[in-house]
């Protein structure tokens, strides 16, 4: 029987039931409880089938009572599947490196793709180096430009791809998993839903 | 549980609290006293929940008041009895669970006339 009163005590801390409330409670029940037995019951003839699920008990008890605190499902959780997560992340990722490629681009315009080294001179003098796919060009201010580039394609409509994924792809995340009306925090909220009776 | 007494159980969930209410008139009682008045009227399950909820939503209405006295030997007890309020909600509570048996009394009625006279 202590055992079914430490779990509702437990049940009544989740859901922020006052101490002194959560005391009288079990207070009650545990003189009913022992008085039950004393002459012979069980908490069954106390609790009824309650008697298998203290925590569905006690919640539906303080909740009957008005006792309850904020419902948790209410408090603000930045808790995501790591999956979402991981995948924000990444594509956090792209679009920063789509969205600096974009701006070296527009800044070094004479940037050509190799899949060898390429030397840059003053103006538009290039001289492609043998291996690294390394590109050395004229930057900003007249300083050399370095990046690394993948062959044969041009820096923009990839870059602009990849900056589209990943907007769009957050976005959608975002919706999904962060947003107020995302399924995903209404189903964590049913999840929460504590039960009553009658 | 069997079907009998899940619905058994059903039929009482909708009228435990105007029991409740009923147990009360014979005077102040706590949790479990109330379960044994329900006993001793015939009443020996108190369904899948229990009383504890239902009495807190009567207080919570104010159906019910509550004062802690000591019991017979043993530790102080949460005492609950009909407020006013509680008295009209039973009056009221009886009325219709009477209309409503009625009602339910003449169509199984009705279901017992067809069965009989079918082959």
């Amino acid at each position: 029987m202590s055992e079914f009163l430490d779990e509702c005590r437990r049940e009544w801390r989740r859901l922020g039931v006052p101490q002194p409330v959560a005391n009288e409670m079990a207070a009650d029940l545990a003189a009913d409880l022992d008085e039950a037995e004393a002459e012979g019951g069980s908490a069954e003839d106390v609790l009824g089938n309650s008697a298998f699920d203290p925590r569905r008990f006690a919640s539906a008890w303080a909740i009957a009572r008005g006792v309850t605190g904020p419902p948790a499902s209410n408090r603000p959780s930045l808790w995501r599947p790591p999956m979402a997560i991981v995948l924000t992340a990444v594509l956090g990722a792209l679009t920063i490196v789509a969205g600096l490629a974009l701006l070296g681009g527009r800044r070094s315009s004479s940037i050509a793709i190799a899949t060898r080294r390429i030397i840059a001179g003053p103006g538009s003098n290039r001289f492609f180096a043998p291996g690294g796919g390394r590109i050395v060009g004229p930057g900003p201010f007249g300083l050399p430009f370095t990046g690394t580039q993948i062959a044969g394609v041009d820096v923009h409509p990839l870059a602009w791809i990849l900056l589209l994924v990943g907007v769009v792809g957050i976005g959608l995340l975002v919706v999904l998993y962060w947003s107020p009306w995302s399924g995903f925090r209404r189903r964590r909220h049913e999840s929460r839903r504590t039960p009553s009776w009658n | 549980m069997s079907n009998q007494e899940g619905r058994r159980s059903q039929l009482l969930r909708g009228v435990l609290d105007l029991c409740l209410l009923a147990v009360m008139g014979d005077g102040p009682a706590y949790g479990y006293e109330m379960t044994k008045r329900l006993r001793t009227r015939g009443l020996s399950t108190v369904g899948e929940g229990s009383i504890y909820p239902i009495l807190g939503r009567l207080e919570r209405d104010g159906l019910v008041e509550t004062r802690r006295a000591a019991s017979n030997g043993g530790p102080p007890r949460k005492y609950y009895s009909l407020s006013s309020e509680g008295e009209r909600a039973l009056e009221g509570g009886v009325t219709e669970w009477q209309a409503t048996r009625d009602a339910v009394d003449g169509a199984l009625g009705l279901v017992n006339v067809k069965a009989e006279v079918a082959p």
